[in-house]
């Protein structure tokens, strides 16, 4: 295994999950490189939060196997960013509290790597203030902030800004790009959204409608910031909707 | 925006207090007038009563025990028994609540013994336990159920999300317990405990009405009943109103403190 790519971070071969009879992932086959930011793009029930958490070690899949650098997918000994899909900030903790917490589990508190990574989500000043008492936009900014915080070998993300309004959600695009480009940490999205996934993906895998199957994966060739008025990312749309039209009629 | 706010709900405060008290006074005028007009010695005036707790509380009653030496017998009793419903109630809630399985198999025993009155327990505590464990036992049954059915409930409402949180963190067993559980649960248990120690502080008088200790502010009123003074009686009562008010707003206040991450602290 080891030596074959150095690079490959996540090595998802083959990976089925079904629920009695319910089929849910149809031999999921994909590679992940280091640095790489990486899409999966599907319609609803399509199993794209339990492909995350398969490989996030949360669950076990039915038969195939997950590799995280050469590794199986053990929280415990394995460094792995999740930011949830709905609200997952500790109501209890402040800001702070809350991005100190995967810290302090693994025994690690460092108030410096705290503020560094409240710093680079844009939420300085808001450190003491409890969930209750910011925006939407602002939790999902502190929860990415707590998944950086340990320095992950992985950053997952499952529909990160479903529950955003389209300016939000606009925003948290770019600034979730501006964080990429800092720190360069290797990221699965999944999302149903198609412009986000061209907009912030290397490569974009489609998944069909449940069972899920990866369909296509499509590198996105466009330069960096993308401009999602631009000629080349329409076509890039009309692509990704057209494979999704197939599995989805109607859209 | 806070500061507005915590000033109308400060504002709000005093007009509720005001209000408050303009019908405590009203009350007792009413009873103050409707006494002398009844003129009758088992219907004291409030003023005599007032005279009673002040004779209580300076002479002592008629075997020389003060009034703050009732009260604190009764509010120590309580407290004890209360102290041994959290650490007991607290723990088994927290298992019973993370194993299903414990809940339902001791269910025959914890479902109806929850329901026989404490006091009902009364002549058995007393044959079989002496001096202060007999009232903690009591106080016990009566504020242990609701300690551990309410951290039940609470165990229970954890968000799955907030547990795989920790899990992907690498979160060993302990730290989800005292890191996500144990917070999440904590609404629930305070409302538990506030819940038990007012079933404490019932159940304290009963049995001290029954215990036969010559402190207590149960023992209290009885002991003057018995000599037809109903004014040391309602004194008595009065007190024990008081003090179970004014232990129940210190609670709140410490469930406002440590809840104070919640946007409306239920109460």
């Amino acid at each position: 295994m080891t030596g074959v790519n150095s690079s490959v971070i996540v090595d998802v071969n083959k990976v089925s999950k079904s629920y009695g009879n319910l089929e849910v992932l149809i031999d999921v086959t994909f590679k992940v490189s280091k640095t790489e930011f990486f899409v999966i793009v599907g319609p609803s029930g399509c199993g794209k939060t339990t492909l995350l958490k398969i490989i996030a070690g949360l669950e076990t899949p039915s038969s195939g196997s997950v590799l995280i650098n050469g590794n199986p997918p053990n929280p415990r000994f394995l460094n792995i960013g999740y930011v949830f899909q709905e609200d997952s900030l500790f109501p209890w903790r402040t800001v702070s509290g809350n991005v100190r917490f995967g810290l302090e589990v693994k025994g690690l508190t460092s108030e410096d790597k705290v503020k560094e990574v409240i710093d680079l989500v844009g939420l300085t000043g808001f450190e003491h203030y409890y969930p209750y008492q910011i925006s939407g936009g602002m939790r999902k900014r502190a929860a990415i902030a707590r998944a950086l915080a340990v320095d992950p070998l992985l950053l997952l993300m499952d529909e990160p800004f479903g529950d955003l309004d389209a300016q939000t959600r606009w925003i948290m695009h770019k600034e979730l790009w501006a964080i990429h480009e800092r720190l360069r940490k290797t990221t699965l999205l999944v999302t149903h959204n198609v412009e986000e996934a061209i907009y912030l993906a290397d490569r974009v895998a489609v998944l069909t409608k449940r069972p899920g199957i990866v369909k296509k994966i499509i590198p996105i060739e466009l330069e960096r910031p993308r401009n999602k008025l631009s000629r080349q990312f329409i076509e890039y749309r009309e692509l990704i909707i057209e494979l999704l039209r197939e599995e989805v009629p109607g859209i | 925006m806070a500061a507005e706010k915590s000033f109308r709900n400060s504002s709000r405060a005093r007009k509720v207090t005001l209000h408050n008290v303009i019908l405590v006074a009203a009350l007792f005028f009413i009873w103050e007038v409707t006494a002398k007009i009844i003129h009758s010695p088992f219907f004291p005036s409030f003023t005599e009563v007032v005279g009673a707790t002040v004779r209580v509380m300076v002479v002592g009653d008629i075997e020389g025990y003060r009034l703050s030496d009732h009260a604190f017998a009764s509010i120590l009793r309580v407290l004890s028994g209360f102290g041994l419903a959290c650490i007991t109630g607290f723990p088994m809630g927290l298992l019973m609540g993370l194993k299903r399985e414990i809940y339902d198999a001791s269910k025959s025993i914890i479902e109806p013994v929850r329901f026989v009155p404490p006091i009902a327990w009364l002549p058995l505590a007393f044959l079989l336990l002496t001096g202060y464990l007999r009232y903690a036992m009591i106080i016990w049954l009566g504020a242990f159920f609701p300690i551990l059915l309410n951290t039940i409930a609470g165990v229970r409402r954890t968000s799955i999300t907030l547990i795989n949180v920790a899990k992907v963190f690498g979160a060993d067993k302990r730290s989800i317990m005292f890191k996500v559980v144990v917070p999440s649960a904590l609404p629930e248990t305070l409302a538990g405990m506030r819940i038990g120690l007012g079933v404490g502080w019932m159940c304290i008088v009963a049995a001290e009405m029954m215990g036969g200790d010559p402190v207590g502010l149960g023992r209290l009123i009885t002991k003057y009943v018995e000599l037809l003074r109903i004014d040391v009686s309602l004194a008595g009562i009065l007190l024990i109103g008081l003090i179970g008010f004014l232990m129940n707003e210190a609670f709140m206040q410490i469930e406002k403190r440590l809840l104070k991450w919640r946007m409306e602290v239920k109460i």
